[in-house]
């Protein structure tokens, strides 16, 4: 039982918050993915590959931030941030997954 | 370092395939094993929505007239004192039975095992599978260094002493593969799907916050006293204090579209509270409410402010 309610609370619906931040989670990760795909075609190996996936994740947070949300984000999120950080550790594993496979792949197998 | 191509093609994308369609089993027999979900009774709806109703009316009383808000305030108690929308009317200390007599407490402890065993039987299965065929050598190069602290549980079953960390067994492509497919399943499955074993893990230590759990659980899984919580809610209420949301709003408009300094708000403010205090001198309130009260509009003035 919510014994303290706090009335900013009140100025965002619930149901939208949790929609929008699924929808951020599903653009990121195909998004990863295909940076991973990237990534291992590339053959980047070490630092030079999350280094590509920090720079990759901002450049989709900056075009979410700037074309969907234009630069208002704090209508859509609790915390106008969190267009930067929602879902990128959720994405860090399938990029490795598939940076990684493609890397195995091209690189090392002949 | 070369490895045979044959490695690739009978182990590695083998192993990443079986675990994407047995995510995609697990998510489909999970959703025939919950069936549709059951619909709450009447009275038990009515109980939750009743204190849901009771929220409302503390977060957004300030909307309504205060007359308006007096008399839900007043019906509201009288009705959680009373009990009325309690399930059994009788509020008496009835002697409660036997937990696991109770069918739906029995339904619940049925669902969480449900979901345990569809989360435990295809990772044993799939990992003893990988481990009996495919131990014992190295399948791939991660493309990232790791520390030597890994080697025991990356390299387990090779005995090289030499070789690089970020050559793996197939037992560290299984778990990247577990930790890297949840978002694969939630593009191919759509989000809330059920082949998500860290969601699971969430939902175990975190059951009972949600509405899944029922209404009428604790945390624990036992059911609880629902007089008592209707009780408190009853206090909570009483401890709400009405403040128009809309007072003196012309002048608020006014300064917010700089026609008039925010000085003005602030007088007006320190005006109320004055006039505020006087009037609850004279009012007969009862002991505790009144300073309790009187914090709970301090502090919904200063929040005010901040917006």
């Amino acid at each position: 039982m919510s014994a303290q309610i706090n009335p900013d609370d009140a100025l965002y619906v619930d149901m939208f918050i949790a929609k929008n931040a699924q929808t951020m989670n599903f653009i990121r990760s195909s998004y990863s993915a295909v940076l991973g795909l990237a990534a291992g075609t590339l053959g980047l190996t070490n630092l030079s590959g999350f280094i590509f996936y920090l720079l990759g994740s901002t450049f989709l947070s900056v075009l979410i931030f700037v074309l969907k949300t234009k630069g208002q984000s704090g209508l859509y999120f609790r915390k106008s941030l969190d267009v930067f950080t929602e879902g990128v550790t959720g994405g860090l594993f399938s990029y490795i997954l598939f940076w990684t496979l493609l890397y195995g792949i091209i690189h090392v197998y002949d | 370092m070369l490895l045979d191509p044959a490695i690739r093609d009978w182990v590695l994308i083998p192993i990443m395939i079986v675990m994407v369609l047995v995510g995609v089993v697990r998510h489909q027999v999970t959703v025939l094993l919950n069936g549709t979900p059951k619909k709450a009774d009447l009275k038990s709806a009515r109980e939750t929505k009743a204190l849901q109703r009771c929220g409302l009316l503390r977060a957004h009383g300030v909307h309504i007239p205060e007359h308006a808000f007096h008399g839900r305030k007043a019906f509201l108690s009288e009705a959680f004192e009373k009990g009325t929308y309690l399930k059994e009317t009788n509020t008496g200390n009835k002697p409660r039975g036997n937990v696991m007599q109770d069918p739906a407490y029995v339904e619940t402890m049925m669902d969480g095992m449900k979901k345990n065993m569809m989360n435990i039987v295809p990772q044993t299965v799939i990992m003893g599978w990988i481990n009996f065929f495919f131990s014992g050598f190295v399948l791939v190069k991660l493309p990232f260094p790791l520390t030597v602290r890994f080697k025991g549980m990356l390299q387990r079953g090779v005995e090289t002493h030499d070789m690089d960390v970020s050559w793996v067994s197939s037992l560290s492509w299984y778990f990247l593969n577990l930790f890297g497919l949840q978002s694969v399943f939630t593009l191919i499955l759509g989000s809330g799907h059920a082949a998500d074993a860290m969601r699971d893990m969430q939902a175990m230590s975190t059951m009972g916050m949600g509405a899944a759990a029922g209404p009428n659980l604790s945390p624990t899984g036992q059911p609880q006293d629902m007089h008592k919580i209707f009780l408190a809610e009853k206090e909570n209420l009483d401890l709400t204090e009405h403040e128009w949301g809309l007072e003196n709003v012309e002048t608020r408009l006014l300064v917010k579209y700089g026609k008039k300094p925010a000085s003005v708000l602030l007088d007006q403010k320190k005006a109320k509270i004055a006039k505020l205090a006087g009037r609850q001198a004279t009012k007969e309130f009862a002991a505790v409410a009144a300073p309790s009260a009187a914090a709970a509009n301090a502090s919904r003035k200063k929040g005010r402010r901040q917006v």
